[in-house]
Order: C-alpha cells, then sequence, then structure tokens
C-alpha cells in the first residue's frame, strides 16, 4: 500500500476515551442544567454556571476536539502523531482537572481545589499543544488549515494561563479590573481562539471533502487569519484596559474573519457535487446557521450596553450549544464510525461483504438526534430570554434525549464487532 | 461501457466497480479515481495506476486495500501494484453521470 494520509492514524484506542468520556459529560451537564433551569435566568456570573460552562467547555467540547485531532492532524499533516503516550497522560490530567475544577465551582469555593484543577488543565494543555506542535514540526506541508490549527492550540494555551491567573485573583487578589471584564477575556480567548478558530482550520479541509467540492477560492481563508488573530488581540487587550472603541474595532475585525470562513464555506456548498446531505452534515448545517445568532447578539450587546444580563447569557449559550456543540455532535459521525470501521475490518476489504461506516448506526437515530437537541436548545434560548424556568427545564428535556440517543450512537460504534 | 483495452484489462475494470468509496459509498470507476490499468500477462503483474479524491483522503488506505484483494480474488498468482499519483489531481469532472446522480 503506497503512504496515504490515512496510515498515520495512532492507535483507535488513543481516540475512543475522548469520545465516550466527552458524550457521558454533555448528557451529565444538560441533566444538571435541568435540575438548576435558574443557572441560566441569574447573572451570569454564578456558581452553577460556572462549573455548567467549565464542565462543557473541558469535559465535553476540549474532550472530544483532542481526540478528533488526535485522528485528524496525522491526515491532514500527513505525518504520524508525535507522541500517543502524551496524548494518554494529557487525557488523564485533563480528566481530574475538569472533576477538581468543576466542584470547585459549583460549590463556589475558590480556594486550594480550583487552583489545584487549574494548573492539572494546564499541564493537560501543555503536553497537547507539545504534541500538536511535535507533529506539525514534522510535517513539511505549510498550510493555512495548520496555520490555523496550530494558532488555536496558542490561544487554549493562553485562555488555561489566564483562567488560572483568574482564579488565583479569586483567592489572593492582585489584579484592579472587575472580574467580570477579566472573565469576558478569559472566554473570548477560549470561544474564538481556540474553539472558533480551530473550527476554521479542521473545517475548511474537512467539510469540502465532505462534500465533494473543488475549485473555491482561498482568499477568504487568507482574509480570516489575520482578521480573527488582530481583531482578538486588540478586543482583550483593550477590554484589560476599557477602552471601548479598541473593543469594538477588535470585535469588527474578528467578525470580518469568521465572515470571511462563512463565505467560504457557502463557496464550497455551492460548488459541491454531493447534493444530498447526510444526517451528520444536517445538524453541522444548523449549527452554522445557529452561529449567526451570537454574531448579531454580539453587536447588540455593545450597541445597547443597558442590554440585561440574559442576552450575555443567550450569546453564551447558543454559541456553546447551539454552534460549538451541535458542530461536534454532527461531525462525530463523519470521523467515529470511520475510525471504528478501519479498526475492524482492515485486512478484510475485498475479501467478503462487510457493512459500510455508516451501517454503524442508522441514519433516522441520528435525525431524531439532531430535531430533539435542536428543539431543545432553541426551547431553553427561548426560557432564558424570557427567564422562564419551566422553559428551560422542557427545552432541557429534549436536549437530554437527544443527547440519549447521542451516547447510545457512540457505544453502539465503538464497541461495533466484525462478525467475521 | 469504457474499455481499458485488452479482455483481461476489462475484467479488471468490472472487479474495480465493486470497490466502493466508504465515505461517498460509490465505486471508485465511476468517481474516476482509476487512471489506468496494465495488463502483463508474460510477468504476470498487474498494475492499477489510480488516484484518491484528496491525499489527506481518510478512507485511502482502504480503498487500496479493497482494490487489491478485488483483483487477487480473479489473479490470485499475479503481482498486484497501485501506482498512487497525484497528476493529473483529481476533480469532479472525472466523475461519471452515474456518480453524479448517486449523489444527488
Amino acid at each position: 500500500m503506497q503512504g496515504t494520509a490515512s496510515n498515520n492514524a495512532p492507535d483507535y484506542r488513543v481516540i475512543t476515551p475522548h469520545f465516550m468520556i466527552g458524550a457521558v459529560v454533555i448528557l451529565l451537564a444538560v441533566i444538571l442544567l435541568f435540575f438548576n433551569p435558574d443557572s441560566l435566568t441569574s447573572h451570569f456570573f454564578n456558581a452553577h454556571l460556572l462549573a455548567l460552562t467549565h464542565l462543557v467547555s473541558l469535559g465535553w467540547i476540549t474532550m472530544i476536539i483532542f481526540g478528533a485531532l488526535y485522528q485528524l492532524i496525522p491526515v491532514i499533516l500527513e505525518t504520524r502523531l508525535f507522541s500517543e503516550t502524551m496524548a494518554i497522560i494529557s487525557l488523564l490530567l485533563l480528566i481530574t482537572g475538569t472533576i477538581l475544577m468543576t466542584s470547585s465551582f459549583w460549590y463556589f469555593n475558590f480556594g486550594f481545589p480550583l487552583l489545584a484543577g487549574g494548573s492539572i488543565i494546564l499541564f493537560s494543555v501543555i503536553l497537547f499543544v507539545a504534541n500538536l506542535l511535535g507533529t506539525s514540526l514534522q510535517s513539511e506541508k505549510n498550510t493555512i488549515e495548520k496555520k490555523f490549527i496550530v494558532t488555536s492550540s496558542i490561544w487554549l494555551l493562553l485562555t488555561c494561563m489566564a483562567g488560572l491567573t483568574l482564579a488565583f485573583n479569586f483567592t489572593f487578589p492582585f489584579l484592579s479590573q472587575s472580574h467580570l471584564d477579566l472573565l469576558k477575556i478569559h472566554a473570548h480567548a477560549g470561544l474564538v481562539g481556540w474553539f472558533i478558530q480551530l473550527i476554521i482550520g479542521v473545517g475548511s479541509k474537512l467539510l469540502p471533502m465532505f462534500m465533494v467540492a473543488h475549485g473555491m477560492k482561498i482568499t477568504p481563508l487568507k482574509i480570516a487569519y489575520p482578521a480573527i488573530n488582530s481583531g482578538l488581540i486588540i478586543a482583550l487587550i483593550s477590554e484589560f484596559f476599557v477602552f471601548q472603541a479598541g473593543v469594538i474595532t477588535g470585535i469588527i475585525l474578528t467578525l470580518i474573519g469568521i465572515l470571511s470562513f462563512l463565505f467560504f464555506l457557502v463557496d464550497a456548498y455551492r460548488l459541491r457535487v454531493r447534493k444530498n446531505l447526510d444526517p451528520g452534515m444536517k445538524q453541522s448545517a444548523i449549527a452554522f446557521f445557529a452561529l449567526l445568532i451570537p454574531i448579531v447578539l454580539i453587536l447588540l450587546i455593545f450597541a445597547k450596553q443597558k442590554l440585561h444580563t440574559n442576552f450575555i447569557t443567550i450569546y453564551g449559550f447558543i454559541l456553546i450549544t447551539g454552534f460549538i456543540t451541535s458542530l461536534i455532535l454532527g461531525q462525530t459521525y463523519k470521523t467515529l464510525p470511520f475510525i471504528i470501521w478501519l479498526k475492524e475490518y482492515r485486512g478484510k476489504m475485498g475479501k467478503s461483504k462487510i457493512p459500510l461506516p455508516k451501517d454503524l448506526y442508522t441514519d433516522a437515530s441520528v435525525l431524531w438526534q439532531t430535531w430533539l437537541f435542536t428543539g431543545g436548545f432553541i426551547i431553553v434560548a427561548t426560557g432564558v430570554m424570557l427567564l422562564q424556568n419551566l422553559l428551560i427545564q422542557a427545552g432541557a428535556g429534549f436536549m437530554i434525549s437527544g443527547l440519549i440517543i447521542y451516547n447510545f450512537n457512540i457505544f453502539k460504534i465503538i464497541f461495533h464487532k466484525s462478525k467475521n | 461501457m469504457k474499455t481499458f483495452g485488452s479482455e483481461n484489462e476489462d475484467r479488471i475494470y468490472l472487479l474495480l466497480k465493486g470497490v466502493i468509496d466508504p465515505e461517498l459509498m460509490v465505486n471508485i470507476i465511476d468517481l474516476g479515481l482509476v487512471y489506468e490499468i496494465f495488463f502483463d500477462e508474460k510477468n504476470q503483474a498487474i498494475t492499477i495506476r489510480m488516484t484518491l479524491t484528496s491525499p489527506e483522503c481518510p478512507m485511502g488506505e482502504a480503498i487500496q486495500e479493497d482494490v487489491m484483494q478485488r483483483i487477487k480474488t480473479d489473479y490470485e498468482n499475479y503481482d498486484i501494484k497501485i501506482d498512487l499519483v497525484w497528476e493529473p489531481q483529481w476533480s469532479t469532472s472525472f466523475m461519471s453521470d452515474e456518480a453524479k446522480k448517486q449523489l444527488g
């Protein structure tokens, strides 16, 4: 067999624990939301919302991204993963750190457990970033996707360092800025610098591949990279020094970058040969529509400074749940079944009739998952807007139903065994 | 039916119609991934010059393995090789109408 990207994939046992833990964590997080709907209707700086946000950001989103990247980076960069051992140690540290940090927030205990949790997560992230940089240095490819992915990992490191600084500041105050301003800096370094930029890096390579789209112009991506990074740096530094004009300039630059990426995606969608989107891609399409809401909301929040704080909660909720979580839920079906299928059927192809990766789950179950989860998050967002706890609980109920299907599918796929 | 020349090359062509891209669920002949089939009866060698939809195709290895196994079923004693090339670069224009129809 000649050298192809798929030859570089790491052992599946490095990848699958991330998916299993992530799936359980997001289900657990929404169950906690169901029993604590006021976490979304109180001021956003409350113990339960801090705990839930970190549980979802670290235990679900970052967990799945780590796992998926260990599989995708060797494919995209056409080289082997620098170290599988580092990946496993990073996973163990991420689990421990997330448990400590989340429980500290939940009980509003900003002492030693929070500092320990934050430090352990920082070590986990350092290992991840070193692994990513080590892998990237092995590769001669120098593409725009690589720039996005590597830079996003640096933003993750900065996010964690800023978070740990905040945690120290809670216990031993030394910064004059308000916690809320510092929290915004920490949150946006993570949401935009890490999550969105990573999604752009991976998505600009994979989404056109899944849609069988060729011939897109990459100019929008070349605009997006400097726009997002310079915009984010300007916005965050200005926020730190309470310089409003700088914040707005930074936000506009960042939005230009994000919109450029969306323009690239629309171009790929227009040029696609594969007209029928499979269920995983349908949920991903919903995610990109959902991204438009926080884009409008951030402008509204800055245009009308006196908006109720629940607008900020809705902004964060839709960004994390409607966009990032929906995208991960959909894209799981574009990665995990292929990993397991290759593990089970490598060496058996062409010899006997074997199932296809899509046969490891049913399309109907993914569609149910998509509609239940999407309906649920819309109802929750409405509940937050109207400050109605009952609506939030109803929406969370739908989301839980969708996530139970997701969990069922994840475990069914991972434990799939070939009959031969 | 598109032909590659000799009877054996056409037979291999038909065998390769059974190789399905696991992501797109379309066979590699209709996708236009197979550029040439070389059948050397004298030296009992078969070479398939082919490409993938992208160098980063995560299913590349699986597709190549399937190609080898399919040909082996009818040509057990032959030396089978895959010459994976990136020139000409695959484009959607290489796909047959049937493939485009299957993709919607």
